[in-house]
C-alpha cells in the first residue's frame, strides 16, 4: 500500500507519522494510542471523535488526517497538566455529569472550544455547543450544568483581579 | 478507511487543482470539508485533491457584489462581520442551521452547493438572494447563475468542475425589507425536510414590492418558486394572501417519500414552513399579521 509521512503536533509534541493517503484523522489518533478519541457512528452524528484543530471542534471520523498537515491538534489526553485536572475536568466529575464515559471527551474538548472563546457562556450557548455531542446516560443536564460550573469557577480569579 | 487510495494531492492555487483534475481523468474527487464525501462512503476513490489550501478562503464585500470562495466553511460565514450586513444575516442565519459546530467548522460553502443535494441548507437563501457561482474546468471560467448551476449544468458535469465561488448581488438597501431562513428537520441538528428562504419589500401601504421564495428538500433539486413570486407581486400583505401562496406553494413541490417523512407530510409541511418564512420577512419589515 502507498504511503505518505504526516507532521502534526498534537498535545503540544510533535510528532511525525507514517500514513496512507486515504486514512482519517480518526483512525490515525487511535492507531498511535490516543484512544480518549473514541469511535461511534463513524458519521458525524455523535461527536464522541471530537479533537480540536487549531482550537475548533471538529469530527475526526470525517477529516483525512492529511488534510491536517502541519496543523495543531489537542485530544483529551493533552488537556490535564500532569496530575491537575483542567477546571472543566473536574467540574464533569462534581457534577456526575461522567457516568460510562464515552461521550466525555468529546463533550469536554467541544466545551473547551467554547470557553476558550466564550468565557461567560449561557446556558443556551452551551447546550448549542453540546449539540452535536451525543450522550446516552446522563441525559445532558449534568453535563450542562458541569461547563456553566467550570465557566464560573474560571470567573473568580478575573474578579479578584478587578 | 478509504484504501484505495493512491495519493493525496494539497494543491496551492486554482491552476495546480486544474491541472491535477485533468491529469487524473476522473479517478480523482475533489475533497473540501470532506462531511459529505466521507458519509456518502464511496471507498473506490483512487485520488483525492485537498481544495482547502488552494486559495478559495475569502468573503469580499464590494460595493455591488459580495464575493465568497468555495472553501470558506459555513462556521466562517457565521461569524463574519459582512454576511452578517448582508440581507439581515440570512446566509449566516442559514449557516448556523447546518448540523453541529463540529460540522460547521468543517463544511464549505462549495462543498454544500457542489454535492448537489436537493436538501442543501445555503441552497435556497443564495437562491433568493439571485447568486451566481464561477466554476473552472480545462476551458476556463465559466460564470452562471445558482439555478443553471443546479439545473441543466449540474447534469452536464458541471459537477466535475472546481467551483471557485459564490457571487451574492447587494440586494436593495432601502425600503421597507425583510429576509427569512426557515428550516424544519426532525432535530435542530437534522438534515431538512423542508427549508425555505425568503425576501420581501413592502412599499409605505403595506403592499408587496417585490418577493422572493426559495424551497428546498421538496425537488430533485433547490428551485425559486416564481409563481408564488409573481401571485404576491403589488398585494397587500395579509392572512388571504399567505394562505394563497400557501395554496401555490403545494402545488409546486414535488416532494419524496423516505424514512423521514411521506410525501404528504412534506407538500404539507412546505406550505408551514413557506407561510413562516414569508412571514418573518414581512415582520422584519415592519409589518406583523
Ligand atoms: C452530521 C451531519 C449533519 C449535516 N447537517 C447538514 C445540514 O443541516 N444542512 C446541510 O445543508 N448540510 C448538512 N450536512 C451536509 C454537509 O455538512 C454540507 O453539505 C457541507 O456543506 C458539505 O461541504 P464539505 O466541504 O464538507 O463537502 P465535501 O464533503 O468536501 O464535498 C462534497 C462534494 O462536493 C465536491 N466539492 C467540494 N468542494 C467543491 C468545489 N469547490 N468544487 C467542486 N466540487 C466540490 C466534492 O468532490 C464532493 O463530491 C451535514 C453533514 C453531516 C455529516
Ligand atoms: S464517530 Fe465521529 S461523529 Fe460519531
Ligand atoms: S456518559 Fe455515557 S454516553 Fe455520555
Amino acid at each position: 500500500m502507498k504511503t505518505m509521512s504526516l507532521c502534526v503536533t498534537v498535545n503540544g509534541e510533535s510528532k511525525q507519522w507514517t500514513i496512507a493517503p486515504g486514512d482519517l484523522l480518526l483512525d490515525v489518533l487511535r492507531r498511535e494510542g490516543y484512544f480518549g478519541v473514541k469511535r461511534g457512528c463513524e458519521k458525524g452524528e455523535c461527536g464522541a471523535c471530537t479533537v480540536l484543530v487549531h482550537g475548533k471542534p471538529v469530527n475526526s471520523c470525517l477529516i483525512f488526517a492529511a488534510q491536517v498537515e502541519g496543523g495543531e491538534i489537542l485530544t483529551i489526553e493533552g488537556l490535564a497538566q500532569g496530575d491537575t485536572l483542567d477546571p472543566l475536568q473536574e467540574a464533569f466529575l462534581d457534577h456526575g455529569a461522567v457516568q460510562c464515559g464515552f461521550c466525555t471527551p468529546g463533550m469536554i474538548l467541544a466545551a473547551k472550544a467554547l470557553l476558550d472563546r466564550q468565557p461567560h457562556p449561557t446556558e443556551e450557548q452551551v447546550r448549542e455547543a453540546l449539540a452535536g455531542n451525543y450522550c446516552r446516560c446522563t441525559g445532558y443536564r449534568k453535563p450542562v450544568e458541569a461547563v456553566l460550573a467550570a465557566a464560573a469557577r474560571r470567573k473568580v480569579p478575573t474578579e479578584v483581579a478587578r | 478507511m478509504f484504501d484505495r487510495v493512491e495519493a493525496f494531492y494539497r494543491p496551492e492555487s486554482v491552476p495546480e487543482v486544474l491541472r491535477l483534475l485533468q491529469r487524473s481523468k476522473g479517478q480523482a474527487r475533489m475533497v473540501a470539508g470532506g462531511t459529505d464525501l466521507v458519509v456518502e462512503g464511496d471507498r473506490s476513490v483512487r485520488f483525492l485533491i485537498d481544495l482547502t489550501r488552494a486559495g478559495l478562503t475569502y468573503i469580499r464585500s464590494r460595493d455591488t457584489t459580495c464575493v465568497i470562495g468555495a472553501t470558506t466553511t459555513l462556521a466562517d460565514l457565521e461569524e463574519s462581520t459582512a454576511i452578517h450586513a448582508l440581507a439581515g444575516g440570512l446566509l449566516s442565519r442559514a449557516a448556523a442551521a447546518c448540523g453541529s459546530v463540529q460540522n460547521r467548522n468543517l463544511a464549505t460553502l462549495g462543498g454544500n452547493l457542489a454535492h448537489g443535494s436537493p436538501a442543501a441548507d445555503m441552497a435556497t437563501p443564495l437562491l433568493a438572494l439571485d447568486a451566481s457561482v464561477v466554476v473552472a474546468d480545462g476551458e476556463g471560467r465559466h460564470k452562471m447563475p445558482l439555478a443553471e448551476y443546479f439545473g441543466r449544468a449540474w447534469q452536464n458535469g458541471a459537477s466535475h468542475a472546481l467551483l471557485i465561488e459564490v457571487r451574492v448581488p447587494m440586494p436593495p438597501q432601502n425600503g421597507r425589507c425583510g429576509w427569512s431562513f426557515q428550516k424544519f428537520g426532525r432535530t435542530e441538528v437534522d438534515l431538512s425536510l423542508v427549508n425555505a428562504a425568503a425576501g420581501l419589500q413592502l412599499d409605505a401601504r403595506g403592499r408587496v414590492k417585490w418577493a422572493r421564495l426559495a424551497l428546498g428538500a421538496v425537488a430533485a433539486a433547490p428551485f425559486r418558486a416564481l409563481p408564488v413570486e409573481s401571485l404576491m407581486a403589488g398585494r397587500e400583505f395579509d392572512h388571504s394572501l399567505l394562505a394563497e401562496a400557501g395554496e401555490e406553494v403545494m402545488r409546486e413541490v414535488q416532494p419524496i417519500a423516505d424514512l423521514r417523512a411521506s410525501e404528504e407530510f412534506r407538500r404539507e409541511l412546505s406550505r408551514v414552513v413557506a407561510g413562516r418564512a414569508l412571514e418573518e420577512c414581512a415582520a422584519r419589515a415592519g409589518c406583523s399579521l
